[in-house]
């Protein structure tokens, strides 16, 4: 097989990007009544962990190692969002859409050959870019008192690299260890030469 | 999934999905750009009868579902309320400024909150999975490795959630959940997620090869077992949200309820 065909999302890549999306989703309504606790005092704490949001993301990419599994993984989330009448309604599909490109892009640029933890770093972080560029027409961000407008700003891309990528890149490798990571990614020359 | 629905026979659940969809997500759009505040009020009534009108849930349901969509949006307010910028305060302590501007794009922001939130509402509680899915393969032309790959991960959630609770007991009874602090909570998050990943990645896989051996991801030449089309409906529909979205807009304009048109304004 080519590499050009290999790196194709073929119907396994997608129910898988899919269900690790929905899994997130899943385990996150657990947390959910402690986001909204934060949110409360609004002093934009709950931006740190608004991160965790993203984490669907960076994780797809880490995990299938394919063009567009970041952009699913972030699309399908915010699908089923909108199909199951969460709090946010359409515009968590805007959200969801957005912070999927911009993740896949940071991916993208190393030309999906580096899957460290930097760039999953910068992936989460671009997220989080992506969900300011909606917030500030959303919710006139720059409108806010300087101090409460730079809390937000600061909160949101550190919780983004972090909760998103450094997560995100710790959860992968503890699946490494589970060998589920076999059955998903592309064969790589490093499994052929095991072979030898 | 059938236990939610009261009635799936009402009208709006034979409006075409796409259709649907495509409208609704096209209203993210205007709303987003509305500044007014008595627009956002009237527009956020109109669309809360609507829902009444047309949802196919259980009555408890809905207004279950829209409590949780008030408070959602309350809380979306609070920051723009207590912190946002304003030259005529009404409200002074320490941080929390709280001013008659702030206090009307807090209320505007909520509001907007509200909006996208009951039209999800709406979408979400007349339109079943199975044929929204068909319709994004025949009307929008989604690649049907992707719908059904949606249509396959949908039907996993049971199962999904079956295992949240089963590891969740587990964890009780070996004492976990009592462990308090981050470092513990950590290691929580940790043993939840990575069980569930490798226990759906597992099942999703070996479904995946199942569906490609029956040829679901074939695109050539493919029939559909539901055929979703057009009806008259889809036009009532469109008059019916382009009327409640224009008379949204002329409310305002009769009845101003508040002095703010702009928000923005200083």
């Amino acid at each position: 097989m080519n590499e050009r065909q290999n790196r194709k999302l073929h119907l396994t890549d997608i129910l898988v990007t899919i269900v690790v999306a929905l899994v997130f989703g899943l385990v996150f309504r657990l947390l959910g009544p402690v986001y909204d606790l934060f949110k409360i005092f609004g002093l934009q704490l709950d931006a740190f962990i608004y991160g965790i949001w993203f984490i669907a993301g960076p994780f797809a990419a880490l995990l299938i190692r394919k063009p567009g599994a970041a952009l699913l993984a972030e699309t399908a989330a915010a699908m089923a969002e909108v199909l199951f009448g969460a709090s946010g309604g359409i515009m968590s599909f805007y959200y969801g859409v957005l912070q999927g490109l911009f993740s896949e892009l940071i991916f993208a640029a190393w030309r999906y050959r580096k899957f460290t933890i930097s760039v999953a770093m910068l992936s989460g972080f671009a997220a989080s870019i992506a969900s300011f560029i909606v917030d500030l027409f959303y919710g006139y961000l720059t409108y806010l008192a300087s101090w409460n407008f730079a809390l937000s700003l600061i909160f949101r891309m550190l919780g983004g690299a972090i909760m998103a990528g450094a997560l995100a890149y710790a959860l992968v490798k503890a699946l490494e260890k589970t060998g589920v990571t076999h059955l998903v990614r592309p064969v790589t020359k490093d499994d052929y030469d095991a072979l030898k | 999934m059938d236990a939610i629905w009261a009635s799936t026979e009402k009208w709006f659940f034979k409006i075409n999905p796409s259709l649907k969809f495509a409208t609704i997500a096209s209203l993210f759009i205007v709303y987003l750009f509305v500044h007014n505040l008595n627009t956002m009020i009237w527009t956020a009534v109109l669309f809360a009868m609507l829902y009444f009108a047309v949802n196919g849930l259980a009555g408890k349901l809905a207004f279950g579902l829209l409590s949780l969509i008030l408070v959602f949006s309350a809380l979306s307010s609070t920051a723009m309320v207590f912190f946002g910028k304003g030259t005529h305060v009404l409200f002074d302590w320490y941080l929390v400024v709280i001013s008659e501007e702030s206090l009307a794009r807090g209320i505007l922001i909520g509001l907007r909150t509200f909006i996208f939130s009951i039209l999800g509402l709406i979408m979400a509680s007349t339109t079943e999975p199975v044929p929204f899915f068909y319709s994004l393969m025949q009307q929008l032309k989604v690649p049907v490795r992707y719908a059904y790959g949606c249509l396959a991960a949908f039907r996993m959630l049971p199962m999904m959630g079956e295992e949240l609770v089963h590891i969740r007991q587990a964890m009780r009874v070996r004492g976990l959940l009592r462990k308090k602090g981050m470092r513990a909570r950590y290691e929580r998050l940790k043993r939840y997620t990575v069980t569930m990943l490798a226990q759906s990645i597992r099942r999703a896989q070996r479904t995946a090869v199942a569906m490609e051996a029956k040829r679901f991801s074939m695109s050539q030449s493919r029939t559909f077992y539901y055929e979703i089309g057009w009806s008259r409906y889809d036009l009532y529909f469109l008059v019916l949200i382009f009327a409640a979205a224009a008379l949204g807009f002329f409310l305002a304009f009769w009845f101003p309820l508040t002095p703010y048109t702009d928000v923005l304004d200083q």
